[in-house]
């Protein structure tokens, strides 16, 4: 018995290469796919998985030196602002008291338990008023993993509630804030059927309300010139590289010289070689983006079949309901909005972590573009549409503030060297934390991990 | 086999649903189709062996010049719009690859 019960659940159900790809395999039939196409799409999956493994474990390792030196000069803590990272972190802290395998599985379980939880208040949608499907795979796991942790962590519960619990809370915010976009969508993409289901779904329907009293939607700044210049900014790898290499050279000018040093030798980053701090500023800052695109490259295999699956089912079970897509569908619509939204929101996460030197804050952020940019470009769009540009320019402003505030929140409860760093984790998801941290101090819970 | 490339911003969210529709598209049309997705920045590197690529206005404009044809679509997630797009391209250029 024990034999099957390890091979079940700690060898395969507790393996996330091989659950997702089992997850996979499943979608592929459901959908009458063919056997081969199943066996292929689940292959991929599973090898997808370990790739992400091994840029995220490059990514952390590596990271994890730059923060101790920061630590370790300056007695600041120091986290990072970027998705995938965050949930390899949470699985990480959750592995370290749970065993190998446990964080990814737990967390993959409750991905498509909040899938069927929002399938549910979709079938309901007459007394739920919940119309919309989340179908963003991407930032779905990333979401399903963090709940995961925060549940864990501050009620220390096994798996099936852990899990269901977690399921629950976040096929809620999935339902709720991505319906509640359905109208502003449709009004920037002239009817488009569907909405906006990522990680700032709060903050732009606060823009969607409040734009129109901050400026006028004439002031539209699609109607407007902009230097096509600034358009190389979006390309995710230069920009993810530049700001990194601020981030690692403002870290390595405050830390000291034995840091430094220390950083370069092989109990640090191991490059004893580049003596020139330039060039060694960008070796780190390059070899964090290189391991960041190994990650995107491993999330890229499984995602894409884990959303065909998603998709699929959903259009099979509930044919009217609105698909909730990548808020990076919209931007082709609004592409000057993007560009101001990337500009001010970089202006407010500068002004936010000055704050944080004023204040002589704990802990220091070091920003990442796809919170930055993805966030900062859909609030824009939104903003700029029902309030012009001047809105639009004052609203990311006050986001890029609030993400890297937010985060200082989030990470102090979370104790995380990553987090998330979009709006909606910076505003109502550290609200959602603060609960849960008050019912377990309350029912008198240690925390677990 | 005509080799398609659906590309967006970070290659996860749009040219993922892309690439999923594009696949029904070949599929209701009998197009001899390979999809694949990523983002601009990878865009380079597979760009030699592509028939055609599909992506919004923006990110079009930015792509170095390859023997690919290149399709644009506003709204990349319109099954209707992005259907046409690319049969009109396939009807013109790989007429063979439509198998009757």
């Amino acid at each position: 018995m024990d034999f099957y019960m390890d091979l079940f659940f700690k060898q395969i159900f507790g393996q996330p290469f091989l659950l997702m790809a089992i997850v996979v395999f499943i979608g592929y039939i459901a959908m009458k796919q063919p056997i081969s196409k199943a066996l292929s799409g689940s292959l991929k999956a599973a090898i997808g998985i370990l790739i992400m493994g091994m840029g995220s474990g490059a990514l952390i390792v590596n990271f994890g030196k730059l923060l101790k030196a920061l630590q370790d000069s300056t007695g600041i803590q120091g986290a990072g602002l970027n998705t995938y990272p965050t949930m390899m972190n949470a699985y990480e802290k959750m592995e370290a008291v749970l065993g190998a395998g446990t964080g990814a599985s737990w967390g993959i379980y409750t991905l498509l338990g909040a899938f069927v939880f929002n399938l549910l208040l979709v079938a309901l949608r007459k007394y739920t008023k919940i119309r919309a499907v989340f179908l963003t795979g991407n930032v779905m796991i990333v979401q399903a993993g963090i709940s995961t942790y925060i549940v864990w962590r501050f009620l220390g519960l096994d798996m099936l509630p852990t899990v269901l619990i977690a399921a629950v809370v976040t096929a809620l915010y999935w339902g709720i804030m991505s319906t509640l976009l359905i109208k502003p969508t449709q009004a920037v993409t002239n009817g488009a059927d569907f909405t906006v289901a990522h990680q700032q779904m709060f903050m732009n329907y606060l823009a969607w309300k409040l734009a129109p009293h901050l400026g006028n939607p004439a002031d539209d700044i699609e109607k407007k010139k902009m230097p096509a210049s600034l358009s190389f900014l979006q390309d995710s790898i230069v920009a993810t590289a530049l700001v990194m290499f601020i981030s690692v050279a403002i870290i390595l000018l405050v830390i000291s010289n034995d840091q430094t040093e220390w950083l370069r030798s092989v109990a640090g980053l191991g490059q004893p070689v580049l003596k020139n701090n330039f060039i060694f500023i960008a070796w780190i800052s390059f070899i964090l983006t290189a391991s960041i695109v190994v990650l995107l490259f491993g999330v890229r295999m499984f995602v894409g079949e884990l959303m065909l699956s998603f998709k699929g089912i959903s259009d099979k079970l509930l044919p009217g309901a609105v698909a909730g897509v990548d808020c990076a569908a919209i931007f082709a619509f609004a592409p000057k909005s993007v560009v101001l939204g990337l500009l001010f929101g970089t202006v407010g996460q500068l002004l936010g972590l000055l704050g944080l030197l004023v204040m002589s804050s704990s802990i220091f952020i070091v920003p990442g573009f796809i919170p930055l940019f993805f966030d900062n470009a859909t609030i824009a769009i939104f903003a700029n549409k029902f309030g012009g540009w001047k809105a639009a320019a004052g609203i990311c402003t006050v986001n890029g503030l609030i993400q890297i505030w937010g985060s200082v929140l989030a990470v102090k409860m979370m104790d995380m060297t990553w987090w998330q760093g979009s709006a909606d984790y910076a505003t109502i998801w550290v609200a959602i934390i603060a609960i849960f941290r008050a019912i377990g101090a309350m029912l008198g819970i240690p925390v677990a991990g | 086999m005509v080799n398609i490339l659906c590309v967006c911003g970070n290659g996860m969210g749009t040219s993922t649903i892309l690439k999923i529709n594009i696949q029904k598209i070949c599929v209701e049309n009998k197009v001899d189709a390979g999809v694949e997705s990523c983002s601009f920045s990878e865009a380079m590197t597979y760009l030699p062996s592509i028939d055609i690529v599909i992506t919004s206005p923006e990110w079009a404009e930015m792509l170095p010049p390859s023997r690919a044809t290149v399709a644009t679509v506003k709204n990349l997630i319109d099954t209707a719009a992005v259907s046409k797009a690319l049969l009109d391209i396939v009807r013109e250029k790989f007429p063979d690859e439509i198998n009757v």
